[in-house]
Parts: structure tokens; C-alpha cells; sequence
């Protein structure tokens, strides 16, 4: 028994492993197809310079500013991984237009298909609600005006205004709290929330197969 | 012939894979990451959103201070919406109509972003 029979026999692995593994691919796929997959290694590379961005990185009012600086000045390699994390959101969200375009025009959203669609629009919700309060983190004359300028319309909403302004500020004014929230909802929440609906996605493409194509 | 995930499939998803990572690392080193002023609260600043935001900004001129809920709320919600119904939108008006009010959001998107960038 090879070392990856084992360790796929002791994860029980072996039937997950030849559902992904072993499955058909429809004939006449283009290269149209190839956008998802794009949208995934940038997520996936976002991620990851996310994670080593995160260890430099101090979410507090008075040091936010200066551990960019440092980031970007002093830290081996700190400046290359601040635009990976940069531009692999940019391409992020490019391939899941040209994706959702794609699926549109192949009609891949049909039946039984359409719950995958609508996972897909959340996905691409949160990831535009990533860019949002990434937005923020380097906590500069930029990025809090423009912060100031759009939880300013969710406040504009007649009645509930204030109250969800309020959650999302954590505070009458942009101020350190929201920083503190908006880091949460970056680094925690919408991640967790993207993995749990990319495992979804995956599962269905995974169990219904590549639409044929046309 | 057949196709199989593994090898025909997996080998182009991470051939694309590694090309999207040299587009990305190429794009980093042409235009390397900015870090802007100190806050100052004192100066006013007219603040510009991402590229993936413009469009939104670009439709708020055409709102007032009362009605900015508008555009910022309501527009948006309604497009996320038509985007989630779209499979069932489908099966009642046909996909050519669908397909039209799609394409003029798409157009919408990209000339507001265009007029947006170079203004």
C-alpha cells in the first residue's frame, strides 16, 4: 500500500476522491469554460497573501496606517504580497463577470441547475462586499472618505437608516470601531461565508456535471 | 473521445490556473500598490471608489440629498435580485428578453464605468 492509498484509505477518502477524479467531462467545452476556474485560483491567491498580509497587518485606529507603511516599506517581500492581494481581487472580480456571463449565454442556469446560480450571485455580492471593506483597512485619507461617502447611503434608507448605519459603523462616526468591524467582516466573516457557498457551488457542479454545451 | 476529469481536464484548470498567477504578478510590478496620505479630517476630500464601484457613483449624481436611497439601495438590491431570479425570469418571459434586460444592465455598467474613469 503506496503512502497515498493509505492516507486516502484512512480518510475514507477513496469515493469522494473518484467522484471528482473519475467524472466525464461533456464533449465541446471551450475555453469560454475556463473563467470559474480563473475565478477560483484568484480567490484562492487572494487568500493566501490575505493570510501572510495578516500578520503585519495591526486593525487599530492609531497603528493601522503605519503597519501599512511597514508593510510596504520594511517588510521582505511585504509590498510584492500588498499588490498580489491587490490584483488578484481585480481579476477576481473581472473572471466572475466574464463566468457569469458565460453561464448566461450557455443557459448552463437552467433546470437543475438553478440553485448553483443563485449561489454563484451571492458569491459574487460578498466578494463586491469584500472589496468594500477591504477598502478601508489601510485606513488612509482614501480609504476613510470613501468609507464615509458609502455607509453614508445605507444611512439615506427612510426609517431603519440610522439603525443600520449604526451596525455597520459601530459608531455615530467612522471611526477606530468600524475599522475593528470592517477588519471582522474582511478577514472573518465574508470569507467563511464565500468557502461555505463555494463548497455549494462545487458540491452541485460536482453531483449535476458540467452543462453540455449547446 | 471521452473526456475525463483527471488527466484531460485537471492539467488545462491548473495550466490556467498558473497563467491567471504570471497575469497577476505581471500586473503587480507595472502598477505596484499605492498607500495614500495620513487621514485629515480637517481637509476635504473628494473620494473615488474602486473601478467595480464606479457605476454606482456615477448614478448618484442623478439623486438629491432625500433620495439618495435611490440609487444607492434600491437600484442595487433590485439589480442583485433580477441576477438571483434570473433562471425563473427565464422560464416565464424567455430567454431573449431575459437576455435583453441583461444586456442593457451590462451596457449601463460599462459606459457609466467608462464615463466615470476618464472624467
Amino acid at each position: 500500500m503506496n503512502i497515498i492509498d493509505w492516507f486516502l484509505d484512512r480518510f475514507r477518502l477513496k469515493t469522494v476522491h473518484r467522484g471528482i477524479f473519475d467524472r466525464d467531462i461533456p464533449e465541446g467545452i471551450s475555453y469560454f469554460y475556463c473563467f470559474g476556474g480563473i475565478a477560483f485560483s484568484a480567490f484562492l491567491f487572494c487568500f493566501i497573501s490575505g493570510l501572510f498580509l495578516s500578520l503585519h497587518y495591526i486593525p487599530s485606529e492609531k497603528e493601522a496606517y503605519q503597519s501599512i507603511l511597514r508593510i510596504q516599506e520594511e517588510v521582505p517581500l511585504g509590498k510584492l504580497i500588498r499588490g498580489i492581494h491587490k490584483w488578484s481581487a481585480n481579476v477576481l472580480i473581472v473572471s466572475i463577470i466574464f463566468h457569469s456571463i458565460r453561464v448566461f449565454v450557455t443557459k448552463s442556469y437552467r433546470p437543475p441547475r438553478e440553485l448553483n446560480w443563485v449561489v454563484g450571485v451571492l458569491v459574487f455580492l460578498i466578494i463586491m462586499l469584500e472589496g468594500f471593506t477591504g477598502y478601508l483597512l489601510p485606513w488612509d485619507q482614501k480609504a476613510y472618505w470613501a468609507t464615509v461617502v458609502g455607509t453614508n447611503i445605507a444611512g439615506s434608507i427612510p426609517f431603519v437608516g440610522e439603525t443600520i448605519l449604526l451596525i455597520i459603523r459601530g459608531n455615530y462616526e467612522v471611526s477606530g470601531v468600524t475599522l475593528s468591524r470592517f477588519y471582522s467582516f474582511h478577514v472573518l466573516w465574508f470569507p467563511s461565508i464565500i468557502i461555505l457557498l463555494l463548497w455549494a457551488h462545487f458540491h452541485m457542479i460536482k453531483k449535476l456535471g458540467i452543462s453540455k454545451p449547446l | 473521445m471521452k473526456k475525463k476529469f483527471y488527466p484531460d481536464y485537471l492539467i488545462e484548470i491548473l495550466f490556467f490556473a498558473i497563467l491567471t498567477f504570471e497575469l497577476i504578478l505581471i500586473l503587480t510590478f507595472i502598477f505596484p500598490p499605492l498607500i495614500g496620505r495620513e487621514i485629515d479630517l480637517l481637509v476635504a476630500y473628494q473620494p473615488r471608489p474602486e473601478w467595480y464601484y464606479l457605476w454606482l457613483f456615477w448614478l448618484l449624481r442623478y439623486f438629491s440629498a432625500d433620495t439618495v436611497f435611490i440609487g444607492g439601495v434600491l437600484v442595487p438590491l433590485s439589480i442583485v435580485s433580477f441576477l438571483i431570479l434570473v433562471p425563473w425570469i427565464d422560464k416565464k418571459i424567455g430567454w431573449k428578453f431575459t437576455a435583453l434586460i441583461a444586456f442593457t444592465f451590462l451596457l449601463i455598467f460599462l459606459i457609466a464605468t467608462i464615463i466615470e474613469a476618464i472624467s
